[in-house]
């Protein structure tokens, strides 16, 4: 099946893309587009957090904060000062990015588990500053009547319209992402996930690397958040508390962090099980803990992953058998 | 007289952040990687210390065998779960495994327990000695009684006993000690239910502290123990003391000066800022970790 993939995909690509345009009408049903959004939305955040922690190897696990961050500052410039949506989306990236920046500067000269707490940290202190800073942010109360986006005059309002919109942004953040990871760039990062030390020797300057990818990453929650304050019309802090971020680690890790496709696959099936299921309603984030932990037992790399960071466990795999044969016994 | 009572109120707060930082530093030194899973530890041991002393024996040291008790065999789970079936494959899947536990026991504690947060009842009642305008209650002096006894304990167990010197041992170097003759795998189970029970005996302090348990105080109280253990050198057991310690004076005085609303966010700073100036911290050796 992987050869027939590989060997089709351009035609693959485009009978995905025209069936993603009709979808709305073939689906023909308010709550299932809503679904769709949601899907679409998930599916930009998980491939965000997989720039950074499927291809740099760095550890971010509180990536609701940056999409808290970006929601809030479209939030806040377009209740009060009325600010477009279409320069909120950029604006709303690089307030994100520019966060990330503080929480990368310390941390990335350091191993990565210091940016893993750091980041764990930030995503609850955004939101307890959000709850604290009522003058800005109106604390618990939310922010409500955020209005709806214009395109040449022309309001956007329904969840179709909305759907559109996400679909676009998703295609041209993994359009930029695939990129940027086939350049230079994206080589550095891979380079610096496989063996920081052996990059460093290489000549690849780790830290600017390692911060650049931070800033894509982020910039991308970013404009994902600023899509979420535009669909929902109303913020309040409830919405990114910690356990959106592990819904987003558990889409990119159960889809197969290190792929474009990875996190794509993870977000859809995580998002849409819980819909099906929705009288479990209440066990969403146990099934996600579950299926994170399922992950790493059958299959570490997730569902399509494979390529360079299964290559590394695989072998990896080969001489713990090899090591049991030979020593085990007296060495336990 | 203000400054000293808010540091007063800190030296009790950060004996009990000093107690979930040295379990911290005892898994960071022992398993090798820091363990998210510990904030629901430290939440497990808290309900466990709510429940008996509310339905089974009001008895405050009970309550703290509860939540000893508890934790040590979450221990024991979590290292079976999560850190012996990947002792040999890359560090990022146990970790990994520790996230996904993290969220599989928060979320099934929400459901279990309830959103809502208990009220713990007040052990010692409202008592305290007053020296002059300073009060010193008897829970706080309590806390810090029961911290210094743990310390001391872990002390002699780390220095006077074949079971510690072997658990510092395989912290030291895994290989060299089954080289020696030492059991790696009990030795590394033993010390995590250790580092785990003690994170469970700070729960079930952060409780009485504070009056109330919650399913979800585990994210700031583990964020706090990391805070604590990297102030003071993340790996070392004296330094996670001092630097949980301090991180409670420092925090007090903190919110003396702004509000209470801002307690997380000042500990999140000051990491921040240990972060920028001095990562090895107080007695952290460089290039660790």
């Amino acid at each position: 099946m992987r050869k027939f993939i590989t060997e089709n995909k351009k035609v693959l690509l485009i009978a995905l893309m025209v069936l993603l345009i009709v979808l709305p009408k073939l689906l023909n049903n308010d709550y299932y587009i809503r679904v769709a959004v949601s899907v679409l939305l998930y599916v930009v955040l998980a491939s965000s957090l997989n720039v950074i922690n499927g291809y740099s190897g760095q550890f971010n696990i509180g990536h609701a904060g940056f999409y808290c961050v970006g929601a809030y500052t479209a939030g806040i410039l377009a209740t009060r000062f009325g600010i477009s949506f279409w320069l909120l989306l950029p604006l709303s990236g690089i307030m994100a990015s520019l966060f990330s920046c503080l929480l990368g500067v310390p941390t990335a000269r350091l191993k990565g588990i210091y940016l893993a707490i750091t980041t764990l940290g930030f995503s609850e202190i955004i939101r307890l500053t959000i709850l604290n800073w009522t003058s800005l942010t109106r604390g618990p109360m939310g922010i409500p009547g955020i209005p709806f986006p214009t395109l040449f005059g022309f309001r956007l309002t329904t969840n179709t319209h909305f759907y559109y919109i996400i679909l676009a942004i998703a295609v041209i953040m993994l359009f930029a992402t695939n990129r940027v990871l086939n350049s230079r760039i994206g080589r550095a990062w891979i380079a610096i996930r496989e063996d920081e030390t052996a990059a460093r020797s290489m000549g690849v300057a780790t830290f600017k690397y390692k911060l650049l990818n931070l800033i894509y990453g982020t910039f991308w929650a970013g404009v994902a958040g600023a899509f979420y304050a535009f669909f929902a019309s109303y913020i309040s802090a409830d919405s990114f508390i910690l356990d959106e971020g592990f819904s987003m680690l558990a889409m990119v890790l159960v889809g197969g962090q290190g792929t474009l496709a990875g996190p794509v696959i993870g977000a859809t099936f995580l998002t849409v099980l819980p819909e099906i299921f929705r009288s479990m309603a209440q066990f969403r984030l146990v099934i996600f803990g579950a299926a994170i932990l399922l992950t790493m037992y059958i299959r570490p790399q997730g569902i399509v992953g494979s390529g360079m960071l299964s290559k590394k466990y695989s072998e990896q795999k080969k001489s713990d058998k090899k090591q049991d044969k030979t020593g085990a016994k007296e060495a336990v | 007289m203000f400054l000293l009572q808010q540091i007063i109120n800190g030296i009790a707060q950060g004996s009990i952040y000093a107690l979930m930082a040295m379990g911290t530093a005892m898994i960071i030194g022992i398993v090798g990687l820091v363990s998210f899973v510990q904030g629901e530890v430290i939440m497990i041991g808290a309900f466990a210390g709510y429940f008996v002393y509310c339905f089974i024996w009001s008895n405050f040291l009970f309550a703290l065998f509860a939540g000893f008790a508890a934790s040590w065999v979450m221990g024991i789970v979590i290292e079976k779960m999560c850190y012996k079936p990947f002792r040999r494959s890359p560090r990022e899947i146990a970790l990994i495994c520790t996230i996904g536990l993290s969220i599989l026991l928060k979320s099934l504690a929400q459901i279990v327990f309830g959103t809502q947060q208990k009220l713990m009842p007040d052990v010692l009642g409202a008592k305290y000695f007053a020296f002059g305008t300073i009060r010193i209650s008897y829970i706080q002096i309590l806390i810090i009684g029961i911290v210094i006894l743990f310390s001391w304990g872990l002390q002699l167990l780390f220095y006077r006993t074949k079971v510690g010197i072997s658990i510092r041992a395989v912290s030291m170097d895994k290989d060299a000690a089954a080289l020696l003759g030492i059991n790696v795998n009990r030795t590394i189970l033993l010390g995590n239910s250790i580092a785990c029970a003690f994170g469970g005996v700070a729960g079930v302090l952060l409780g009485i502290y504070y009056n109330s348990v919650h399913p979800i105080m585990g994210a700031t109280a583990s964020m706090k123990a990391f805070t604590a253990a990297v102030f003071g050198g993340l790996g070392s057991i004296p330094g996670a003391a001092i630097g949980g310690l301090l991180l409670g004076v420092l925090e007090n005085l903190g919110v003396a000066f702004l509000s209470s609303g801002y307690r997380d966010i000042i500990s999140f700073g000051i990491l921040i800022l240990v972060l920028i100036i001095k990562p090895s911290g107080i007695m952290g050796r460089k290039g660790e970790l």
